[in-house]
């Protein structure tokens, strides 16, 4: 089998074209450039062209980006909107009390609202003007060790029909090896999760917990908001033991970046993340922001909110693990693109002395966790370990601790307070109460049901091909809808996955691929751990122009 | 045998047009952009007539700056060199087919062509005229909707799509244009190599000396508002059967 494949040797690849990956691109060049040195690096993304699949809210501390391109502005960066004001509210039922002064982890003076599609196009175009190579629609399939050792990833074969048959367009993936692999495959990445698995790198760390964020980009007319204007929001529609809150950024006088974030560790199987988003942009003080405007964009994408006690050790032989497939990013103050992009550059450094010094192996690549610690990545997040997991006490327990915590620099009597992995918190479903799904009409003005929404998302995929939802449906066919009544068809902000008749009067899942928007909330979230997501055919997925 | 494939850059089919305020144009500034498919399999074709017959394929644009993305992509699959017909008016939807095409010819005239192919049509603007006026500017024979190409002795054999599934072999001399159809042959995807080989192939920029005046005005656009209506006919079979058959009679008139 390999012996038809093309192979490719470089001495770094980078898994994943986004802030971290591109972060570390750059940096890779701009230390060849310095040390006059031939080092070829490779950058594999699978969307259809860099930036594609990136989705954020996105308000960027500019730390980073200043660090690596110092001159950003002048270089034209998309990065315009400065923030002009920060408001904090509490949303009840259909009132909402404002926040007397702005947390201060939510202040955002100095920092941008952006679209990180844009600063991801950028970026990549930055990086292929300093010749590194960048190859959109690849996807990496597979993670390839020799022993403990990373040696490179394959890419995906291309050019298979639905049933696994070969078409006469098939092109088997590429093997490439490098002497240094960094994974920037971001959040649940497939490789660092396979990496993982197969390595003892997040052994001693607390299981990851994730949100759902997603987000519409709107149209509206001037007047509802400055530009540069920040709205946090707690409370309604969420319940307290539930995560989560909702964003309004206005990226120009007339154009809004809207978003919900809920925790992926709610109990109640009956939720649906979409539909409380709905409930959000119905609420006075959010509809008034958005009515007679349109809606033009969507997408969604999980977000690891675990924080510090969840890194897991960053480096092995021949590989390093680096923005959100790690898992950095604040969840006090709701960034993690600085932090990508900051470990993305702090493991090229520590790609590029490696191999100076001739030596990847683990002993040598160690040197990024500590680096990571001391520079001010570390300083930032290691005051608020403990934020995410103190929610579990509830939103008025976790604001507590969040704001204590600022006082103790995140010390506690129980440090690290517990946790476990999101999808264990689902509880039973209620015997004989119905899912609450559905008693949001949509509108199609201001409210939109997933199907309509799935198709501004730009998502197209090779309808020819097999699922890239692997699940064990014997599950889903038989105990699923007694125990939680198929919470798959809600959690999925895509309309993924469908409950419909069988043949004879059973029900069956179906799962509709090509809705899919590459969010990974089922692969987190689904309580029977059934549903592996793997990359489908290369240049597949959404397309988050603005987003 | 020297072939040129002209490509456009289009806006996805994903993308959500919408027109802008002076509702003669569209608001290009929010669209993604891709290679025309009919453009691609107009570039397929011309890559196996290579492998076959040999010689050189060049991949020809007239678009603004951003419209170097084909080339690139072009030159991925295996093109030889690329022409950049570089304006910043040759947008999507504001320049008809008479400028896109009289760009093109000015740009393509000298290099002497054995072969020019284009796609059948346009995935934005669907005109179908490119191609066609190309020819006529350049003085050469054409085919349009091509499903099979055959060289022969400085000469072609080719079929030709016509309407309810019936073809048409037409002979024609070399030089010639012929427009493709898309579904001719089987896309191939780019290779990783072909990607770091695109990288050290030419694209040659042109600018246009001068742009023809559009031969089109766009006097009003709009976007097609969903007027679709479900409607629930009840009674029993035999009833509901006959009004049915009335409804597609006298309101939907698919029945005569």
């Amino acid at each position: 089998m390999t012996g038809d494949r093309e192979t490719l040797d470089v001495d770094v690849l980078i898994v994943g074209g986004g802030p971290a990956g591109l972060s570390a691109a750059l940096r890779l060049a701009q230390l060849r450039a310095a040390g006059k040195t031939a080092l070829n690096v490779a950058v594999l993304e699978k969307a259809r062209e860099p930036g594609a699949h990136l989705l954020s809210g996105a308000v960027l501390d500019p730390r980073a980006l200043a660090e690596l391109i110092p001159d950003f502005e002048s270089r034209g960066a998309p990065i315009t909107c400065k923030v002009s004001e920060d408001r904090v509210l509490f949303l009840t039922r259909t009132g909402k009390i404002r926040f007397p002064f702005t947390p201060p982890p939510l202040n955002n003076h100095g920092h941008f609202i952006i679209s990180v599609q844009q600063l991801g196009k950028w970026m990549s175009g930055l990086a292929e003007a300093e010749g590194i190579d960048i190859f959109p629609e690849f996807a990496a399939v597979e993670l390839l060790m020799e022993g403990a050792r990373v040696v490179g990833v394959r890419t995906g074969d291309r050019g298979i029909g639905k049933h696994g048959d070969r078409k006469p367009s098939f092109e088997p993936g590429v093997e490439i090896r490098a002497k240094v692999t960094i994974l920037a495959d971001g959040v649940r990445g497939n490789v660092t999760k396979t990496l993982m698995r197969r390595t003892s790198i997040a052994a001693d760390a607390q299981p990851q917990v994730f949100a759902l964020g997603i987000k519409e980009l709107w149209e509206v007319p001037p007047g509802r908001l400055a530009a540069g204007a920040v709205v946090h929001t707690m409370g309604y529609p969420l319940d307290q033991r539930t995560f989560g809150g909702g964003f309004v950024y206005a990226l120009s006088a007339t154009q809004l970046s809207v978003g919900f974030v809920v925790g992926l560790d709610y109990e109640d199987p009956g939720f649906d993340p979409h539909e409380a988003f709905q409930k959000f942009k119905m609420h006075p003080a959010i509809r008034a922001l958005l009515v007679g405007g349109e809606m033009i964009r969507y997408g969604a994408k999980a977000l690891p909110e675990g924080g510090w006690h969840t890194l897991p050790h960053c480096s092995v032989d021949g590989a390093m693990v680096v923005g959100d497939a790690a898992g950095f990013l604040n969840s006090l103050r709701l960034k993690g693109i600085h932090l990508a992009m900051k470990t993305g550059m702090l493991a090229a450094e520590t790609a590029f002395e490696a191999l100076q010094a001739g030596d990847t192996s683990v002993k040598q690549l160690r040197t990024f966790d500590e680096r990571m610690r001391g520079s001010w990545v570390g300083a930032e997040m290691r005051p608020v370990r403990n934020v995410h997991q103190s929610f579990r006490y509830g939103l008025f327990g976790g604001l507590a601790f969040s704001g204590l915590s600022l006082l103790t620099r995140g010390a506690w009597v129980r440090d690290p307070i517990p946790s476990e992995p999101g999808h264990v918190r689902m509880r039973r479903r209620i015997e004989g109460r119905e899912p609450d799904a559905g008693d949001v009409e949509p509108d199609r003005m201001l409210t939109f049901d997933k199907v309509t929404n799935v198709h501004v998302s730009g998502t197209r995929h090779r309808e020819d091909q097999p699922s890239h939802l692997l699940v064990h449906t014997e599950v889903c066919n038989t105990i699923c809808g007694d125990e939680y009544g198929h919470p798959c068809v809600r959690f999925c902000p895509a309309d993924v996955y469908e409950i419909v008749p069988g043949e004879r009067g059973e029900t069956r899942l179906q799962i509709n691929a090509s809705n899919c928007v590459h969010c990974k909330t089922c692969d987190i979230i689904d309580p029977y751990q059934v549903i592996t997501w793997v990359p489908p055919e290369g240049g597949g997925g959404p397309r988050y122009e603005g987003m | 045998m020297k072939i040129a494939v002209c490509i456009r850059h289009v806006p996805t089919r994903e993308w959500q047009p919408r027109v802008d305020d002076s509702g003669r144009a569209l608001r290009e500034q929010d669209a993604s952009y891709e290679m025309n498919e009919p453009d691609a399999y107009a570039l397929e074709e011309a890559l196996r007539l290579r492998e076959k017959h040999s010689g050189e394929v060049v991949v020809c644009t007239a678009g603004p700056s951003r419209a170097a993305q084909v080339l690139r992509e072009a030159l991925a699959r295996g093109a030889d060199r690329a022409i950049h017909v570089e304006d910043d008016r040759l947008v999507s939807i504001s320049t008809d087919s008479f400028v896109v095409a009289g760009a093109l010819a000015d740009a393509l005239r000298d290099e002497r062509f054995d072969l020019l192919l284009t796609g059948l049509q346009s995935d934005d603007q669907g005109a179908a005229q490119t191609g066609v006026i190309l020819a006529e500017r350049l003085g050469l024979p054409h085919a349009t909707i091509v499903m099979d190409v055959q060289v022969g002795d400085g000469a072609l054999r080719v079929k030709r799509e016509l309407e309810g599934g019936w073809f048409q072999w037409v002979a024609l001399p070399l030089p010639a244009l012929l427009t493709i159809q898309s579904g001719i042959n089987q896309l191939r995807y780019a290779t990783l190599k072909g990607i770091m080989a695109a990288k050290k192939k030419e694209i040659r920029k042109v600018t246009p000396a001068s742009l023809a005046a559009p031969r089109l005005a766009i006097v009003t656009l709009d976007v097609p508002r969903k007027t679709k209506k479900t409607e629930i006919i009840s009674g029993t079979p035999g009833d509901a059967a006959t009004q049915l058959v009335r409804k597609l009679k006298e309101d939907a008139r698919v029945l005569a």
